[in-house]
Parts: C-alpha cells; structure tokens; sequence
C-alpha cells in the first residue's frame, strides 16, 4: 500500500514534465507531512550528508576530466590511430570510429561526450568518404555508449553509491557488501571490450555487403607515429585504471588526477584551448556535475524514505516466497530497466532501482558486480534508442538527421547490443573473471 | 544590475570550487608521496594534508547546491517530458508552470528546514571532525542554496509566463568542438 502511493505520487509528479530530482524530493516531502512519524530534523540532516561521501566525489572529477578531453585533440588523434591500425579493413573509417569510441570510452565516463568527442571528427570524414550518413551515426551513437562500460565510468560510480548503505543478505543469510567503484571498473574492461568487438563486427559485416569505402593500409612506421601522437591520451588509461588497481589512487582520487592530466595535455601539450578557455569549462563541467549531485541527494533522501518504509525488505521477502529463480529475476530486471531507460536518463534510473533491486538480487545469489554490470548495459541500450535516449540526440545533432531516421540508422547495433545484453546478463563470468583474476573479488 | 552581480557571482563561485577542489586532490596526492620520497621528506612532513578530503567534500557539496541553482537558470535540470510535449498550448503552459512552481515550493520547504536546521546547530559548538569549522557555517549552504534556487525557479516560470520559452541545455553541444556540417560546407 505505502509503495503504491510513493511510486504512484512519483511518477505522476515526474509525468509532469519537472525535474526528476524536484519529483523524489516532493514525493518524500509529501510523505514525511503526511504519513509517518519520521523527524523531519533527520531529513534536514541527510539533505547535506546525504552526499558527504568522498566516493560521489569522483563525478564531478570524471566530468571536468571529460570536459577537457572533448576539446578535440585527444580524441583526433585517437581516431587517427585507430584508422591507421583498423582502417584499411571492410567498414573502413566506421570501423575505426568504433575503435577510436572504445579508447575515447576509457578516458572518459560518460557515453554523449564519447560521441560528441569521436562523433564530431569522424562523420562529417565518413560522408566525406562516400558512407551514407545513416550509417555514420548509426555506428558512432551506438559506439559512444561504450564511454560508460569501459571504465572510468559515472554510472557505475552512482551504482556504487546507491547501493553503499543497503543491507543485503545472501542465500545462506550472511551480509554481502556492494562492489566498490574499483571493482566495477576492473569488470567493466573484458564486456566493454566484447561489445566494441560486436558492434565492430556488425559494421565490417554491412560495409561488406554493401561495398563502403575502405581506407588504404597505413605500414607499420605510420601506425608507430600515430601511436606518439596519441600517446599523452592513451597514458591517461594507464594512470585511471592502472592507479586504482595497484592501490596508488583511490578512485576519487584518480579522477582527480585524470583532470588535472586532461588539463595539462589540453593546454600545454595539445595546444587546443587557451587558458582563456579554462573558466568555460569549468563552469560547464560544475553545471553537469551539480545536476547530477543534486538527483543524488534527492535519490538518497528518497531510499532513505523507502528503507524506513521497508520496502527493500518487504520486496525481497515476497520474491523469495515466489520462488522466482534469478534467471527469470534478471528477466524482469532488464525488462524494467529498458523500460525506464524510455522515459528516463542513465543517473536517475540507477539511482531509483538500484537501491531496491539490489537487496532482492543478492539474495537470489547475484553477485552485486554482475547487477552493477548488468544495469550499465541496460543504460547503454537507454542511451541508444528513442524517445529520450541522449546519444541519439547528440549523434542527430552533429548529423543534422532527424531522431526518426537516426533511429532507424542505429537498428542494426542497437539489435547487436541486445544479443549483448543477454550475453552479459546470463554468462555472470563474463563480468566477473577479471576482477576475480586481479584477486579483487 | 543587483540580478547580474548575483549571476556573475554564482558563477564564479562554483567555477572556482571545482577548480579549488581539484587542485586540493591533486596536491594531497602527490604530498603523499612527495613524502615517500627521502629527499623530500623533510620539506613535505610537517605539512599536515589530512584535512584535504573533508574540505574537497564541503567544497563539492556548497558546488552542488548553488550550481543546482545555477542549472534551472541553464535549463540542465531534466525530466520526464515525453508526455508534456504532446500537450497543445494552453494546457502544456500550465503543467510547465505547475512543474516549475513545485519546484519553487520544494526548495523553499527545503530552505527553510535547512535554515531551522542550522540556527539550532549555531547554539551548538559542533566542529567537523578534520577541519574543526563550526558546522553550521558548513551546514548553511543548504538554506541559501536551495532559497537562490527557489527565487531562479520563480524568475524562470515569470520568464516563461510572460514569454513563453524556457532555458534549454542544448545536449549535444560541448564546449569546444565545432560541429563541421558536410552539407553547410557543401552549399557554400
């Protein structure tokens, strides 16, 4: 009865049109006036330590990171090194632009600025080339949503958080703790890896069949001299992931020190902003993280609200009398999350779910870095198709396509990327053989 | 010219604290291991860096409340507008001033359970456990932020009443990357 009412009040005032973040404060508000003895001084208190937590502290580093890396150079001569390397095969330029999306995807946490950073180099080059425009975007705004698969990654890091302070009990009743943002990275790098080679796969198998343009060989001295070029953005791999998994960096820490790198490489050593620039960026990379913040401390406030409610608890008790197996578990989960990734972005989705799916799916025997892996994917396929999926919004506007074409443009990845998503959701080892491998599990 | 300076000033202080912020991270860290390093150990040990995490998460967090504020003037503050963009005008007007309003209304209630929030604690000699700053100097960034953004919803829906557009944040756009449109060039 109350999860009825709380979600009914939700969605209705998300229906609305407002903020996402205003519809779980409002919600919570509405409740705490009305039903429930909860102090309302304790709510006042988790507004400011609701995100008084080192670890969320690493978004706004990603996103200014990611700010300064989108400001061409790295991400040019990322592509120029995955054309050298991959371009002279069937999908020519389009090929590459998954290559070059991959590497982008492991500077940068976020899947629009992947595509606007590759995208925005790369297809205009391929209509250039004689590639029809569809399958440019197409290629570039399914490819860009490997930017949050491929570690560094935001929404794992929101997955992270949202599920830090719940209390979940495995099958033999112990308690599991949630994966740590280190954890989530390291699984991230062998399905991100499959899925850049799928979705390669499916652009060498239609440039094939239709006979694209296919780039001449570059020998091996030109491919050593793209590499230099792009080096100072290939290190930025090394420093993130190497950093967080040899103990260096905390992840928090990491992002920080992958801006102040992106910083330096943007202004000294690439040369393509001015300090003049700097504020800008800033400014831009504080307005996107202080979004997304702002949804975080309303999603805390919110499952602050449904833990009182127990409504985790009282959900896994009734799944587990249903005697639902995880395999149909994990049906429903992906079903529900596509769903929402209709209506709704990547960060609030995680934020709502995870807190209440997360509890159910350990005591069914999920492992929490599979589930985090798992949800990431679904926000992957959120991002790719419409009505509200931002890499398509991004990718129509740089193509100057329409979201109707490009939606049709992006039906053979976006098919590519459910086969994926069943692969990831079925085969559990495919997320957590390389965390186990590293002995971080 | 009051409403400039209170813009200029929003946006100086939330570009600074993320920068202020990561250089404080920056720092800490290569102090922790500038201090590993023999040569540098006695310049680097007596300074103390252990308070570099609580201020970064007090910086981030006075970030996140006056930029919150700052974004519903940007129009970065997404919903679920699927259905409302179906609607045709009159009605689609008032469900945006309705939005817009409970907006209002959520962080005034906010502002105000925050700022009986921090009055109390003023009574108090509550420190931070790191930094030893009083913690309703800390704590009162949660009543001014959510009152600025509460005077930005209303003077969004007073914009949009009278003109009818709303701040929009263009998504594919991202500082610094000019878009090539093959068929600009190609009519030129």
């Amino acid at each position: 009865m109350t999860a009825t009412f709380i979600f009914g009040l939700l969605i209705a005032l998300m229906l609305t049109g407002m903020p996402i973040s205003i519809a779980l404060g409002l919600t919570v508000l509405t409740f705490l006036f009305t039903m429930t003895q909860v102090p309302i001084e304790s709510v006042a208190l988790k507004l400011f330590t609701g995100i008084e937590n080192f670890e969320i502290m690493a978004i706004p580093f990603f996103i200014l990171a990611g700010n300064f890396l989108t400001h061409g150079g790295v991400a040019r001569r990322m592509i120029a090194f995955a054309t050298s390397m991959i371009g002279h095969w069937y999908g020519g330029l389009g090929l590459a632009g998954v290559m070059a999306c991959a590497l982008f995807a492991a500077v940068s946490g976020s899947s629009p600025a992947t595509v606007v950073a590759i995208g925005s180099i790369i297809m205009p080059a391929m209509v250039r080339q004689g590639f029809p425009k569809r399958f440019g975007a197409g290629v570039i705004a399914t490819s860009g949503a490997l930017g949050i698969l491929i570690p560094p990654s935001i929404v794992m890091v929101i997955y992270s958080v949202a599920t830090g302070g719940s209390i979940a009990l495995d099958p033999e009743g112990k308690r599991v703790l949630s994966a740590s943002v280190g954890q989530l990275f390291m699984a991230g790098v062998v399905p991100g890896l499959i899925l850049a080679s799928m979705l390669g796969a499916t652009t060498f198998y239609r440039a094939w069949k239709n006979d694209y343009p296919r780039m001449p060989k570059a020998s091996w001295a030109e491919r050593f001299t793209a590499f230099r070029r792009s080096v100072w953005g290939l290190l930025l791999i090394v420093i993130v992931l190497g950093g967080i998994y040899t103990g260096i960096f905390t992840p928090t820490e990491a992002a920080a020190m992958s801006a102040v790198y992106a910083f330096v490489i943007a202004v000294f050593v690439y040369r393509d902003m001015t300090l003049k620039d700097v504020p800008r960026v800033l400014l831009g990379s504080a307005n996107m993280s202080a979004m997304i913040l702002y949804i975080v401390t309303n999603a805390v406030l919110f499952s602050f609200l449904m833990t009182s409610e127990q409504i985790p608890q009282a959900m896994t008790n009734w799944i587990t009398t249903s005697g639902l197996s995880w395999i149909e578990f994990l049906l429903f989960v992906n079903l529900l999350l596509l769903m929402a990734g209709n209506v709704m972005e990547p960060s609030s989705i995680v934020l709502i779910t995870a807190p209440i799916l997360f509890p159910v799916a350990v005591r069914l025997g999920i492992n929490p870095v599979h589930l985090g892996i798992l949800m990431t994917v679904n926000m992957e396929v959120g991002l790719c198709h419409p009505p509200v999926g931002l890499n398509l919004y991004v990718a129509s506007g740089i193509a100057r396509m329409g979201i109707t074409e490009l939606t049709i443009a992006v039906w053979p990845w976006l098919l590519t990327m459910l086969i994926f998503l069943v692969l990831v959701t079925y085969i559990p080892e495919m997320s957590l053989w390389l965390p186990r491998l590293l002995g971080m599990l | 010219m009051l409403l400039r300076l209170l813009d200029r000033f929003e946006e100086i202080l939330i570009a600074s604290l993320m920068a202020a912020a990561t250089l404080l991270i920056f720092v800490a860290v290569v102090h922790r291991y500038g201090t590993g390093i023999p040569f540098l150990y006695p310049y680097l040990h007596p300074i103390h860096l252990s308070w570099a995490q609580e201020l970064c998460i007090y910086m981030f967090v006075w970030m996140a409340k006056f930029g919150a504020a700052y974004g519903v003037r940007t129009g970065i503050h997404v919903g679920v507008d699927v259905l409302v963009n179906q609607l045709k005008n009159p009605a689609r007007k008032w469900v945006v001033l309705f939005s817009l309003f409970c907006g209002a209304l959520f962080t005034a209630v906010v502002g105000t359970m925050g700022l009986k929030f921090v009055i109390e604690l003023a009574q108090t000699d509550q420190v931070s456990a790191d930094l030893e700053l009083p913690r309703w100097i800390v704590f009162s960034c949660v009543p001014a932020g959510s009152y600025l953004m509460c005077f930005r919803f209303l003077q969004v829906a007073w914009h949009y009443f009278w003109t009818g557009e709303l701040p929009h944040h263009e998504e594919g756009h991202v500082e610094g990357v000019e878009v090539e449109l093959p068929s600009e060039r190609g009519a030129r």
